[in-house]
């Protein structure tokens, strides 16, 4: 072997000093003398319109500097990663959480004060937190595109020959629940106005796609925005939506003050992103000696209120439905639907831990029915070398999961002896 | 609101300070003295990553009132480091990789150091119990439990370690 002076190394992440000294600056930790404390007023229903603010009392809390809601945005009240379909400040709203006005204030006490006294008008329109409801034609629709957002098709060979042919054919019906990333570090940041350049410090797992959303909505050309990323608290996947990135920027530039915001934790449970929950109908077909024939795999994915990650989500479900394993005969089909629930986007693994927990489940009825080892069935239609995917992908260059296959289960009789063998 | 005439020594230092009673320890930490390398992670005491050496024990700095620590001792994460040099525990985070994003690391070290100045020879059972109380999402604890065993030996071999 060449000696390498990084690979086969142990190397030292170059900010783990700071890391461990407590230098390293985090967005909340970033001092700006004389910032602005912004606090947002969010939405205590699902679905409704809204008709009318009143912010006037509130303007005239001591402190108080600037309330903004939709009308004050300059530039289009919309933003999103993959579908641009979430305003900054809503005039609609379509999940519990949702931001209807942004408070600056001199001090929290103050901006906390004037949240209490905003009106808000709001006429309720009936909330959609079921799926199967959300996706019914007479459903009213919570986007004006529909709520069925984007279907993903996968499709290989003749499924319903092969169910007839197969000895065994499996249903089984799976959920899996929503889930918060829940990094240690909460959503926060600082902004400010450098001469005619807006700058935006946050934590963040997306600084780029952040200044294309923030000058968007600001109304700002990208060359006189920048987004700066703090040393970032953990994000998994749900720090690569917009949080407090347009607030900051609408306050500085409509101010011209530095301005600071961060969410305790019941703000960023409430207003980010989750894991989507699936609804997964899988039926498997197998000959008798456990060889998968066919699997006909329907998948619906709440993104809730905002499409966030989810059409990409719903994508991966689907060319992942069948896990590393070989299947002739696939019909697959991956609906991303929106309701007013809390919105899904990006969480570790993208859909795939949702395929994993229904396909495998799947196998270990199969490997019952046709009576073999749970190990056995897997190792009767693991991918190897050469073979094909779902998506017709040809592996012929290396797949390790054989052997990790087998190394596990010798880990597991290592770390668990009373296990005994593998068809006990 | 009366303000609190507060003394207390935080990393060895003597402070003095008047200040609306009603803060916690946290706040003056942070907001006061701008020790950030103390974190609010969730400010009802679940998840540790404000915590802090008050006299010998382990406190969450979100639950206690400032006042509270008034004549008394903090040790914060700043408080390790001798001029510039990181301490066994700093540097055995380090080593095994027990840093990821880093936000829970401050509480985890500080609580890494209590158990070893009560406990010099922890089991992995003692460990895990004396980081209970602090949540990491990234890490999943194999490596900083590795970490403070790693301490735990680094501190034996060491001397001149000081005592929080």
């Amino acid at each position: 072997m060449p000696e390498y002076n990084i690979i086969g190394k142990s190397v030292q992440r170059i900010d783990g000093p700071r890391k461990v000294s407590g230098e390293a600056q985090y967005a909340a930790d970033l001092d700006i003398p004389g910032a602005l404390c912004l606090k947002v007023l969010r939405s205590k229903v699902a679905h409704a319109l809204l008709q009318g603010i009143d912010t006037r009392e509130a303007l005239k809390v001591p402190g108080v500097v600037g309330i903004f809601t939709h009308v004050d945005i300059p530039g289009i009240n919309s933003y999103g990663i993959i579908v641009k379909d979430q305003p900054a400040l809503t005039n609609r709203v379509r999940f519990k959480g949702d931001a209807i006005a942004l408070v600056a204030a001199e001090d929290e006490a103050s901006a906390n004060k004037a949240l209490r006294l905003i009106k808000v008008s709001l006429q309720d329109l009936s909330p959609i937190y079921d799926i199967r409801e959300a996706m019914r034609e007479d459903a009213p629709a919570i986007h004006e595109t529909g709520n069925i957002l984007s279907v993903y098709k996968v499709k290989k060979g003749d499924v319903e020959s092969a169910f007839k042919q197969a000895d065994v054919v499996i249903p089984g019906s799976y959920t899996t629940q929503r889930v918060e990333h829940c990094y240690i570090e909460t959503e926060a940041g600082v902004a400010y106005m450098d001469n005619d350049m807006l700058v935006i410090k946050a934590g963040t797992q997306n600084p780029h796609y952040d200044r294309r959303d923030v000058a968007r909505v600001l109304g700002l050309a990208m060359n006189k925005l920048r987004i700066i990323q703090t040393t970032t608290g953990g994000g998994f996947g749900g720090k690569l939506d917009i949080s407090v990135q347009c607030f900051l920027g609408l306050a500085a530039l409509k101010l011209g003050r530095p301005v600071k915001i961060a969410y305790d934790r019941q703000e960023s449970f409430v207003a980010t992103g989750k894991r989507h929950p699936f609804f997964i109908d899988y039926i498997t077909a197998a000959n008798r000696e456990g060889k998968l024939l066919a699997v006909k795999v329907r998948i619906v994915g709440d993104t809730g209120a905002y499409a966030s990650y989810g059409p990409a989500t719903l994508l991966r479900a689907a060319v992942h439905a069948t896990g590393p394993y070989e299947v002739p005969n696939v019909d697959i089909e991956a609906f991303c639907v929106y309701t007013n629930n809390p919105f899904s986007g990006a969480m570790r693994g993208f859909g795939t831990p949702q395929m994993a927990f229904a396909c495998e489940s799947q196998l270990d009825l199969v490997a019952q029915a046709v009576n073999i080892s749970p190990l056995e069935i897997r190792r009767r239609n693991i991918f190897q070398k050469g073979s094909l995917t779902a998506t017709q992908q040809k592996l012929d260059v290396s797949v390790g999961i054989g052997k990790t296959l087998e190394a596990a289960w010798e880990k597991a009789l290592q770390v668990m002896p009373g296990l005994g063998d593998e068809n006990k | 609101m009366a303000q609190f005439h507060l003394e207390m020594k935080v990393n060895g230092k003597p402070i003095a300070l008047d200040i609306d009673p009603g803060l916690r320890l946290l706040d003056v930490l942070r907001d006061i003295l701008h020790l950030t390398g103390t974190k609010e992670g969730c400010g009802e005491g679940e998840c540790g990553a404000c915590s802090v050496i008050l006299d010998d024990e382990l406190v969450d700095s979100c639950l206690i009132l400032a006042p509270q620590a008034h004549g008394r001792g903090v040790i914060t994460i700043e408080g390790l480091a001798l001029n510039g040099e990181l301490d066994p525990y700093q540097q055995a985070f380090l080593e095994v990789g027990a840093v990821q994003c880093g936000y829970c690391t401050p509480g985890m070290i500080l609580a890494a150091r209590v158990l070893l100045n009560h406990n010099p020879k922890p089991s992995k059972q003692d460990i895990a119990k004396a980081i209970s109380g602090n949540l990491c999402r990234c890490t999943g604890y194999a490596k900083i439990v590795q970490g403070i065993e790693i301490a735990a030996s680094l501190k034996e071999t060491k001397a001149g370690v000081s005592r929080a």
